[in-house]
C-alpha cells in the first residue's frame, strides 16, 4: 500500500478539483531531515461530490486538507480547481479564489476570533469580497495592497531600532538646541564643552533617525492626503489600478528627501570636528540603507504603525521647518506635528471603518439568511460572541461562515470530532442539507470511518502520506481491498454486544514519517507482507470496476500481476 | 464472585456551587458492583459520568464542591476518609485510567520509576527488588521490549503506548476496583481496539470490577458486563449490556443508539438527531429531565419526574413513564404522531416547551 499513482483520477474535464502528485514536505529545523507528511497523493473531485478522507492520525490527511488550502504550500505537484492553478498563484491571486474554496475546521470554538460578534465573523468573508469585487476606497487600495506592505515593511523594522534611537535622538536633540542657544548668546567660549558631544551624539542619531521617518512621512502625508481628499467609487477603481506606480512614486520622491535630508546635514556641518561626525553620517547612512531594504525582502507586520507614523510626520515637518527657528518653536512644532496627525489618522481610520459598517449592513440580510439555513436563530444570535455559544451551534456558525461567499469546494477538516454524538448527527445532517441545497463539493476528512462512510460518494483511505486505497464507500466497508482498511475496519467498537469483540491483531503502531519504510509503506504492520514488498512500491491499479488500491497483494479482484504470489501471502496471512 | 457486591454507591449527589447558583452534576445516583464485573457508564459530555467517577475517588476539590451519599468499597466508606487515609486508598484499592495519557504522566520521571512509585509507597518494595516486577507488567500491557522501554520517559513513547504505561501504573498495586475514564478517546481507533483489549484481558484475568466511562456506545457493547446511561447527573437507564442494546427502554438510550453512524448502514443515511440541547442543570426542568428532546413526551412528562424503576426484564432498571417498546410507549408516540409533534418517520418536530 502507501503506494503512487494516478490511476484512480478521472478524465480532466469532468473534475472540479484535481490533485496531482502532491507532496508536502516538513524540514526539521537545521538536521537535514524532513518529514514526509504527504508523499505523492494524487485526488480528483467531481462537481458535487463527496470525498471522504480517512486514516490514522498522522497519516497526512489534515496536511493534505491544508495543502489544498495553499496553507502550507505544496512542496511539489499541482493543485488545480476550477482549471486554475493554485500552486503557483501568488497571494493576492490566491485570495481572490478563496470564495470558491472554503475551509471549516475541527475546533469550531477556536476557529471564530472571541473578541468579535457573531454578525462581524459571518459577514466578514462577504465584505472581503464586496470591497474586492467593487473596488475598495482608494486610500484601502493603496494602503492594503502595495502602502501596507511597503510602509508596515518598514515600520516593522524602523518600530524596534526607533525604542533606542528616538530616545537618544531626543536627548541629543536637546542638547543640540541647548548648544544652539548658547551660540546665540554667545556663550560658546564657556560652554564650547557642550558642542562636541552634541555633534557626535546628536548628528548621527538625527541623520538616521529622522532620515527613515522622513521616508515613513512622505509615505503617510501622500497616504493621508489620499484618503482625506479622494472620494470613494469610481476614482477609488481607477487609483486602484495605478497604485503600484502611485506607490512607486511616493518611494522615489521619499527617497529623494532622505538624501536631501544627509546632503544638509552634511554640509551644516563646520569646525573641528566635522570630519569625525561626517564618519559616522556616512555609516549610519549605509545602515539605514541597508535596514530599508532589508525590510522590503523581509515579511513581516508590525501593530505599531500609527505610532511611528505620527512620530514620522512630525519629524518630517520638523525637517522642513528647523532651519531659522529658535529651540522653543522647534519643540513646539514637533509636539503640535505630532498631535495634528495623530487626529488626521483617526479620521482616516474612521473613514476607512464607514466604509466597512457600509458593507457589513449591506450583508446583513445575507448574514441573518446564512444564519437561519444552519439552524441559529439570527435575532438573538448576532451580537453575541463565539464562546457564548455550545461547540455544535459554534460548528454551525463555521458552517455559515464557510457558506456566505457561495463556494464551490469546502474542505471539512474533521468537523464533527471534538462534538458529541448526539450533535455530531446534527451537524452531519446539516452538511448534507447544505450540499444538496447549494450543490457543493466536499472535502472531508476524519478519522471515524463510520462518519465518513455516511457523508462520502468516494472514500480514500491514506496511510504515512500515501494513499492505499479510493472506492465507492459501500463497496469499500463490505469487502475493503487493502490490508490497512481492513485492519481499521475491523478495530471499530461495534455496538452490539451480541457480536464480541474481534480481537484484533496486535500490528503496533504507525512507523516514524521521517524515516518511512521502503517500498510499501505499511508493509511493516500488514499481515499479508512479502518480500516484494519492501523492495518495490505498489502504485495504484483499478482491482475490480471502480476500485483502486495500492497493494501487491490486494484483498479482492483477480490479480494478473502474480496470483502464485496472492494466493502464497492469503496462506501467510492466514497464519 | 457471589461474595456480595464489592463497590456499592448509594445516593451519590455531587453540587457545584457556581455563580449562578448550585449545580447539580450528579443527583441521587446509586449503583453496586460485584467482583470482576465490568460496568459501562454512557453518556453525553456533561451527564455526569466523569463526576460521579471523581466523586467515587474523592477526586473533586474541596472547595465550591458538596458531595453526599455513601461510597462503600469492601466494606470502607470513602465519603469518611480524611486526606491520609484516602491516599492509602488510591493504589491499592481503588485506581483509575484517565483520558490524556500525556497529562497523567510525570514528564521529568522514567516510566519504569512512575510504574514502581506505588508499590514503593504502598507495600514497601525496594527500589531494585521492584524493577523486574515493573518488567513484567509493562510487558503484561503489551509493551515490546520493556527491558530497554522501563528508562524512557513519557516523550518518548506515542500515545498507545503511553496509556499502556498509564494502565501499568493503575494496576501495579493490584487494585479491587479500576475506574477507566474515557481511557480511548484520545487514541487512533486501530490503538483504541489494542488498549481495550487489553484492559479486558486484565479485568477478567484479575477479576477485578472496572467502571468504563465512554461516550461511545460500541465501546461498551462487547467489552462489558451491564451499563447504566447517564443523562443530566441522573442514571435513566442500567441493564446487563445484552439487553440493554437489544431490549432498550428509555428514550434517551434510543435516541443516543439511533444517532451514531453505523457502519452498516448505506453511505448518505439520513441520521436520527437529538433535537435541542441537555437542559441546564443550574436551573434543571421541573418534569423528565429528558422530556424537552424527547418523541414520546406526553404531558405528565413535563409535570413530574419518574422514579427509577424496575422493569419487566430481571434488574432492568429505567427512568420513563412511557418506555420503548411496551404498549404505553407506543401509544405515546401515536398520540404524537397524529398531534403533529413528531412526523410519521419518528423524528421530533417541535421541542416541547419547558
Amino acid at each position: 500500500m502507501a503506494g503512487s499513482g494516478s490511476a484512480h483520477l478521472r478524465n480532466e474535464h469532468e473534475t472540479l478539483l484535481r490533485v496531482e502528485n502532491m507532496v508536502v514536505e516538513f524540514p526539521i529545523g537545521q538536521t537535514g531531515d524532513v518529514v514526509h507528511a504527504v508523499s505523492d497523493v494524487s485526488l480528483d473531485l467531481i462537481e458535487g461530490e463527496t470525498l471522504g478522507l480517512v486514516g490514522e492520525s498522522g497519516c497526512g490527511k489534515s496536511t493534505t486538507g491544508k495543502a489544498i488550502m495553499q496553507v502550507p504550500r505544496p512542496t511539489s505537484g499541482s493543485v488545480q480547481l476550477d482549471d486554475v492553478e493554485l500552486t503557483t498563484l501568488d497571494d493576492d491571486a490566491l485570495r481572490e479564489t478563496r470564495p470558491t474554496l472554503q475551509m471549516i475546521f475541527q475546533d469550531p470554538i477556536s476557529a471564530l476570533n472571541p473578541r468579535r460578534s457573531v454578525r462581524d465573523i459571518i459577514a466578514e468573508p462577504l465584505v472581503i469580497r464586496w470591497e474586492e469585487e467593487e473596488g475598495r476606497p482608494a486610500t484601502s487600495l493603496w494602503f492594503e495592497r502595495f502602502g501596507q506592505q511597503l510602509f508596515t515593511r518598514v515600520a516593522s523594522v524602523v518600530v524596534k531600532p526607533m525604542r533606542f534611537v528616538l530616545p537618544l535622538g531626543a536627548i541629543a536633540m536637546v542638547l543640540w538646541i541647548i548648544s544652539e542657544a548658547a551660540e546665540e548668546r554667545r556663550f560658546e567660549d564657556q560652554l564650547g564643552w557642550t558642542q562636541l558631544p552634541a555633534q557626535i551624539i546628536g548628528f548621527p542619531v538625527l541623520a538616521i533617525g529622522l532620515g527613515v521617518l522622513a521616508v515613513l512621512a512622505l509615505l503617510s502625508a501622500i497616504w493621508l492626503l489620499l484618503g482625506i481628499f479622494v472620494p470613494f467609487g469610481v476614482v477609488s477603481k481607477v487609483l486602484g489600478d495605478i497604485s503600484r506606480p502611485v506607490g512607486l512614486a511616493c518611494a522615489l520622491f521619499s527617497a529623494a528627501t532622505w538624501v536631501f535630508m544627509v546632503w544638509r546635514t552634511w554640509n551644516s556641518l563646520t569646525g573641528y570636528s566635522a570630519w569625525i561626525v561626517r564618519v559616522f553620517v556616512i555609516g549610519f547612512a549605509v545602515a539605514s540603507v541597508v535596514w530599508f531594504v532589508v525590510a522590503l525582502t523581509r515579511s513581516s507586520a508590525s501593530g505599531a504603525t500609527s505610532v511611528a507614523l505620527a512620530l514620522a510626520s512630525a519629524a518630517a515637518l520638523q525637517v522642513f521647518y528647523i532651519s531659522g527657528l529658535d529651540g522653543v518653536t522647534k519643540l513646539a512644532v514637533l509636539i503640535g506635528a505630532a498631535i495634528v496627525n495623530l487626529i488626521v489618522w483617526r479620521i482616516v481610520k474612521r473613514q476607512l471603518g464607514l466604509r466597512r459598517d457600509e458593507l457589513r449592513a449591506r450583508s446583513e440580510p445575507k448574514v441573518r439568511e446564512m444564519l437561519e439555513t444552519v439552524g441559529i436563530n439570527p435575532d438573538n444570535a448576532l451580537d453575541r460572541k463565539p464562546f457564548e455559544f455550545s461547540g455544535g451551534q459554534a460548528q454551525r456558525l463555521s458552517i455559515a461562515r464557510a457558506l456566505i461567499t457561495d463556494p464551490k469546494v469546502i474542505i471539512c477538516d474533521e468537523p464533527v470530532s471534538a462534538l458529541d454524538v448526539s450533535v455530531q448527527a446534527q451537524i452531519l445532517n446539516l452538511l448534507e442539507d447544505m450540499k444538496e441545497r447549494y450543490g457543493l463539493t466536499l472535502v472531508f476528512i476524519a478519522h471515524d470511518l463510520a462518519v465518513v462512510k455516511n457523508v462520502s460518494d468516494r472514500v480514500a483511505v491514506m496511510y504515512l502520506g500515501k494513499l492505499c486505497e479510493v472506492a465507492d464507500p459501500d463497496d469499500l466497508y463490505a469487502a475493503p481491498a487493502h490490508p490497512y482498511s481492513q485492519l481499521l475496519l475491523s478495530a471499530i467498537p461495534k455496538p452490539d454486544p451480541t457480536k464480541p469483540a474481534e480481537e484484533t491483531p496486535n500490528t503496533g503502531e504507525l512507523p516514524s514519517p521521517i524515516d518511512p519504510p521502503s517500498g510499501c509503506r505499511f508493509r511493516t504492520r500488514c499481515p499479508l507482507a512479502q518480500d516484494r514488498c519492501a523492495t518495490e512500491e505498489p502504485t495504484m491499479r483499478e482491482v475490480a470496476p471502480n476500485r483502486f488500491v495500492a497493494c501487491h497483494f490486494p484483498l479482492i479482484g483477480s490479480d494478473d500481476e502474480g496470483s502464485a504470489t496472492h494466493a502464497g501471502a492469503t496462506a501467510a496471512g492466514a497464519r | 464472585m457471589s461474595d456480595g457486591p464489592i463497590l456499592q454507591v448509594s445516593n451519590l449527589t455531587t453540587r457545584f456551587n457556581t455563580s449562578r447558583g448550585p449545580l447539580t452534576a450528579v443527583d441521587d445516583v446509586s449503583f453496586n458492583l460485584s467482583r470482576g464485573q465490568a460496568l459501562g457508564v454512557v453518556g453525553e459530555s456533561g451527564s455526569g459520568k466523569s463526576v460521579t467517577a471523581r466523586s467515587i475517588m474523592r477526586l473533586l476539590p474541596k472547595s465550591n464542591v458538596e458531595t453526599s451519599g455513601t461510597v462503600m468499597l469492601d466494606g470502607v466508606n470513602l465519603m469518611e476518609l480524611s486526606g491520609k487515609e484516602l491516599r492509602g486508598i488510591w493504589g491499592p484499592e481503588i485506581s483509575m485510567v484517565f483520558q490524556d495519557p500525556l497529562g497523567s504522566l510525570n514528564p521529568v520521571m522514567k516510566i519504569g520509576d512512575q510504574v514502581s512509585e506505588g508499590m514503593r509507597i504502598h507495600q514497601g518494595v525496594k527500589k531494585r527488588d521492584a524493577r523486574p516486577i515493573v518488567i513484567e507488567l509493562l510487558r503484561s500491557v503489551g509493551i515490546p521490549s520493556p527491558e530497554s522501554r522501563i528508562d524512557d520517559y513519557p516523550h518518548q513513547l506515542s500515545g498507545g503506548m503511553r496509556q499502556r504505561v498509564v494502565i501499568a501504573i493503575a494496576l501495579a498495586c493490584n487494585p479491587n476496583l479500576l475506574i477507566a475514564d474515557e481511557p480511548t478517546t484520545a487514541l487512533d481507533v486501530t490503538v483504541q481496539a489494542q488498549i481495550l483489549d487489553l484492559l479486558q484481558v486484565q479485568q477478567k484475568g484479575a477479576l477485578m470490577p472496572m467502571i468504563l466511562i465512554t461516550h461511545d456506545l460500541g465501546v461498551v457493547a462487547g467489552r462489558t458486563d451491564e451499563v447504566i446511561v447517564m443523562y443530566a447527573g441522573r442514571i435513566m437507564e442500567r441493564a446487563t449490556t445484552e439487553t440493554l442494546f437489544t431490549n432498550m427502554r428509555m428514550p434517551y438510550t434510543e435516541a443516543l443508539f439511533e444517532s451514531i453512524p453505523k457502519i452498516e448502514y448505506p453511505s448518505h443515511t439520513r441520521l436520527a438527531i437529538i433535537p435541542g440541547r441537555p437542559p441546564d442543570m443550574v436551573d434543571p426542568p421541573r418534569g423528565c429531565k429528558f422530556a424537552a428532546r424527547c418523541r414520546y413526551v406526553q404531558p405528565e412528562c413535563l409535570e413530574s419526574e419518574p422514579e427509577l424503576t424496575v422493569g419487566v426484564d430481571d434488574g432492568h432498571l429505567y427512568r420513563c413513564f412511557f418506555p420503548v417498546g411496551t404498549p404505553e410507549g407506543q401509544a405515546a408516540l401515536e398520540r404524537n404522531i397524529e398531534a403533529g409533534l413528531v412526523s410519521e418517520d419518528g423524528v421530533l418536530v417541535t421541542v416541547a416547551p419547558r
